[in-house]
């Protein structure tokens, strides 16, 4: 349908809007971590860009460096840990009829809407009498419990929209049902695995509030060690913006990478 | 020994009753129809037959063994399915092969058994391909040659052709009755299409709301139905059907009145008489007697509808008839081609 | 069938990690509200003391003015955020080069750490050298050199700004699956009607559109009720405690003050509410599919 040029026009610049308003925070910080600690505070546009803000946050004492690890190996562990268990609790709630399955099934997406601060105090206690405080066992374990449910979600969302003809075409020429989950499931939901796993890796690297209180030297990830630029001299915004680069650059580049299943991954089982 | 008995089986979901003790034998060899309308539990009893649904109650013997508890992978059926079941992320190849491959049939052995099967349902150039770049028709061969491949005991197959346009069905149907003829294998075949019923079948069997209403072969299903439902669901255009009652030898219905009924008086009586079996009259004394309400040609013959008050007549006539809408038409009916129903029951009344 | 301990024993590992990481806690959880346990005094608890913790809350000035505070954070940064949402789905629809690219980079704030989203606007708004401070202060002479975070109102603003800012991405993906899922014909029906863009869109869209726009608003809620990360950063409940929503009321009962006993309480309430919500988000999902069906 054509649509007058007025109209064209009002769209391509509400679009671009909408862009600058997405990207303008983002580009802001990045920009003020490559500019030298005069720049940040100038507002400058165009700046001698400098790497300094990223040496100076490696080394002591901010030592974002055993920030960043801790970060990699909590989200890996969970991933690993929590993704292949979804995956075949997703595939039992999509496929087989249980009882209890209504009851079952909202008791696991109940857990998505429990406030962190009611898991957050048991384990706070439970991990100090373990002296398991400031470690990333501590961190793993709590993150499985925000992260758990929702993958299972997700990839029952993926498994629903398989058609079953498949799996049963296998069954009828011989395929046990375990045989059938590896042959003809996995392969097909792979991308839907695949986007549910960045998902949890993205939910879990991002998470603060378990950071914040769990840990306290040793086990500190990327967010809460954003925290400690906070001086009595004023926040360092320089070194601030350097460590959100880091923070951001590898979920930006896992999020764009699979962005075509990002959609429908946010949104399977969300409505239908 | 029948291939496939099911006695008194039934089928429950939850409160609802699927199907009540039906009881079924189907012979080695024979090609039988499940036929019957949407939601008449035709395909739940073809998955029963195929372990894909449990079976509530009854029992089901494949080759004479109790099958209830076997799963469906040692049963030693294939199915077609209605959406093909193909596997997305396989060639063509693989997809055929798979049911060899899980049986630990040598890679050697069975991509020569795979070019054989390829070739019989003329799909060898396509063998590297995945379904995604197969067309409806190529896709509905790859399903029919993976299901070949083992040589199974009992073929099933879900309303393959439905999802095939008009003319592909056709060519198929033909295909498959051809296959049919070669290998010998006992077949189940679901379909809702009296015309593919009527084509392919050994021996139909009519479902009706989960009750098997008639077991016969089509020439049976076609000249003696056995109650108002069959007879209105096989024969295209369907059955006429016209109530009335018999007094004295002669049924009266509505613009209808047929001397010469060899049946005692009965009030309340369906008469049933299909499209061929009349024929147009010039005029006068004729059987029935209405105003025109259509014309439809159909290339060799033409639909003559007409009506009276409530209730539609159609007729076969020759391709060459020509009249104006509401013109009086009159036609006869052949006495002996009459079909007789009970109008309470709907069921066939012996002559 | 013979599938009966497969089916449980695939649910096994799932069943386990939930438990042990929800159910159990919760459970504690709940205990422990029942209890009197000053953790910076005593090592262990104290005895029980019943539902006074609960009993506590409702008379603790504190504890209301952040349940008020919360109130109106929830409203703002849920209208808001489904107001744009179906606004940016709307736009967003149609295919094309700038659409596609668009859908693309609205990924990126969802992505972002909100800890950091809370710190990033922090720095934006700083009255002397703020991006933002300074940009809005040059528009709008009135707010030229305020003090952003440091006067509540507009504390409370960037607040809600930043929440806006993260979510609506999300729930306009959600919209566009929403739009997505009505048939074209419909539209075009009421096209060749003679209807405007404006009609359609309130006459045709909009109604089909209820349940995915209820799902969106019950949704926003859960997660506006949710919301600490950026208190901590952004503003740390200031100034004074215009910003302290009862997430971060809590987490200062329990981790600054480390009232455990009254915190758990608190904790629970807000799990409440949160119950409330999503229950009622549940019953919204389980109706859709029953209409998607009908």
């Amino acid at each position: 349908m054509k649509r007058s040029t007025v109209f064209w026009w009002l769209e391509r610049l509400a679009l671009v809007l909408v862009c600058i308003i997405a990207l303008f925070p983002i580009v802001w910080m990045f920009m003020t971590a490559f500019k030298s600690g005069r720049d940040a505070y100038d507002l400058s546009l165009f700046f001698k860009p400098t790497f300094d803000n990223f040496l100076t946050v490696f080394r002591p004492p901010w030592n974002l460096g055993s920030m960043l690890w801790n970060s990699i190996v909590v989200a890996t562990l969970t991933v690993v840990i929590a993704v292949p268990a979804a995956a075949l609790a997703a595939y039992a709630f999509s496929r087989f009829h249980f009882h209890a399955k209504k009851s079952m099934f909202f008791a696991v997406i109940a857990t998505q809407f429990i406030p962190a601060t009611v898991i957050v105090l048991p384990f706070f206690l439970m991990f100090r009498n373990l002296g398991l405080l400031d470690t990333r066992t501590a961190l793993v374990v709590v993150n499985l419990a925000i992260v758990t449910p929702f993958v299972i979600w997700m990839i029952k969302g993926f498994i629903d929209a398989i058609p079953v003809d498949s799996e049963e075409a296998a069954m009828m020429d011989g395929a046990s049902r375990l045989r059938v989950i590896r042959d003809i499931v996995l392969p097909m939901a792979a991308p839907g695995i695949l986007t549910s796993a960045i998902f949890c890796f993205i939910l879990t690297w991002n998470e603060f509030l378990f950071a914040l209180i769990l840990t306290r030297r040793e086990a500190l990830t990327l967010p809460v060690g954003l925290v400690s630029f906070r001086t009595e001299r004023g926040d360092l915004w320089e070194l601030m913006s350097a460590a959100g680069v880091m923070i951001t650059v590898p979920i930006f580049i896992m999020a764009i990478l699979i962005q075509k299943h990002f959609t429908r991954g946010m949104t399977a089982g969300a409505i239908k | 020994m029948s291939a496939v008995e099911l006695k008194s089986v039934t089928k429950r979901y939850g409160d609802f009753l699927a199907i009540s003790e039906q009881s079924l034998s189907i012979h080695d060899g024979e090609f039988l129809v499940l036929l019957g309308p949407s939601g008449c539990g035709k395909t739940t009893m073809m998955r029963m037959i195929a372990g894909l649904e449990e079976i509530t109650g009854g029992d089901l013997l494949i080759a004479g063994e109790r099958a209830n508890d076997k799963p469906p992978k040692d049963r030693d059926i294939a199915m077609v399915f209605q959406n093909y079941g193909l596997y997305p992320h396989m060639t063509v190849a693989d997809n055929i092969g798979y049911p060899l491959k899980l049986r630990g049939v040598s890679r050697a052995n069975r991509t020569e058994m795979i070019e054989a099967v390829a070739q019989k349902v003329e799909l060898t150039p396509y063998l590297k391909r995945r379904p995604a770049e197969l067309s409806g028709g190529q896709r509905q061969r790859v399903a029919l040659a993976r299901a070949i491949i083992r040589r199974p005991k009992l073929f099933l197959m879900d309303e393959p052709l439905s999802n095939l346009d008009a003319k592909l069905r056709v060519t198929m149907r033909t295909e498959i009755k051809h296959l049919h003829h070669e290998l010998k294998v006992t077949t189940v075949y679901v379909t809702h299409d009296q015309m593919e019923a009527m084509t392919l079948a050994n021996r139909i069997a009519v479902l009706n709301k989960g009750v098997i209403v008639q077991l016969d072969t089509p020439e049976k299903i076609y000249s003696e139905p056995a109650d108002l439902f069959v007879a209105e669901f096989i024969g295209s255009p369907s059955m006429n059907l016209i109530p009335g009652r018999i007094a004295g030898g002669v049924f009266e219905g509505q613009g209808v009145r047929i001397p010469g009924i060899d049946h005692a008086g009965r009030d309340d009586v369906v008469l049933g008489v299909r499209p061929e079996d009349l024929s147009l009259s010039p005029s006068g004394d004729a059987h029935i007697s209405a105003p025109l309400y259509a014309v439809e040609l159909t290339g060799e013959s033409t639909l003559v509808t007409v009506r009276f008050e409530k209730t539609n007549i159609c007729a076969r006539g020759p391709a060459d008839f020509r009249a104006e809408i509401d013109d009086t038409i009159s036609m006869n009916a052949r006495i002996d081609r009459l079909h007789l129903f009970d109008g309470a029951s709907g069921k066939r009344l012996r002559r | 069938m013979r599938d009966r301990y497969l089916k449980y024993s695939l649910l096994l590992p799932a069943f386990v990690i939930v438990m042990a990481t929800t159910f159990y806690p919760l459970a504690y959880s709940f205990v422990t509200s029942l209890r009197e346990w000053k953790l910076a005094r005593h090592r262990t608890p104290q005895g029980f003391v019943g539902l006074q913790n609960y009993a506590q809350a409702f008379s603790d000035e504190t504890f209301l003015e952040a349940l008020a505070t919360t109130a109106i954070f929830v409203v703002a940064s849920v209208v808001l955020t489904v107001v744009l949402s179906v606004l940016l789905a709307l736009l967003l629809r149609r295919t094309g080069r700038l659409h596609t690219f668009t859908r693309i980079i609205i990924i990126l704030p969802f992505a972002m750490s909100p800890a950091l989203i809370g710190v990033s606007y922090r720095f934006m708004f700083n009255p002397e050298f703020g991006v933002l401070a300074k940009g809005i202060g040059a528009l709008v002479p009135a707010l030229d050199g305020v003090a952003w975070l440091a006067t509540p109102t507009l504390a409370m603003t960037v607040l809600v700004l930043t929440d806006v800012w993260h979510w609506t991405p999300y729930m306009t993906f959600l919209c566009l699956g929403g739009l997505a899922s009505i048939p074209r014909s419909t539209e075009e029906a009421a096209q060749i009607d003679g209807a405007s863009s404006l009609r359609v869109f309130f006459d045709i869209l909009l109604p089909q559109m209820r349940n995915v726009v209820l799902v969106v608003a019950v949704l926003k809620t859960i997660f506006a009720l949710k919301m600490f990360d950026q208190v901590v950063t952004l503003t740390g409940g200031g100034p004074g405690r215009s910003t302290e929503t009862l997430a971060y009321f809590v987490f200062n009962i329990g981790f600054k003050w480390y009232d455990m006993g009254y915190a758990s309480a608190l904790a629970y309430i807000l799990t409440g509410i949160m119950m409330i919500v999503s229950i009622w988000y549940v019953r919204l999902l389980l109706a859709d599919r029953k209409m998607a069906t009908a």
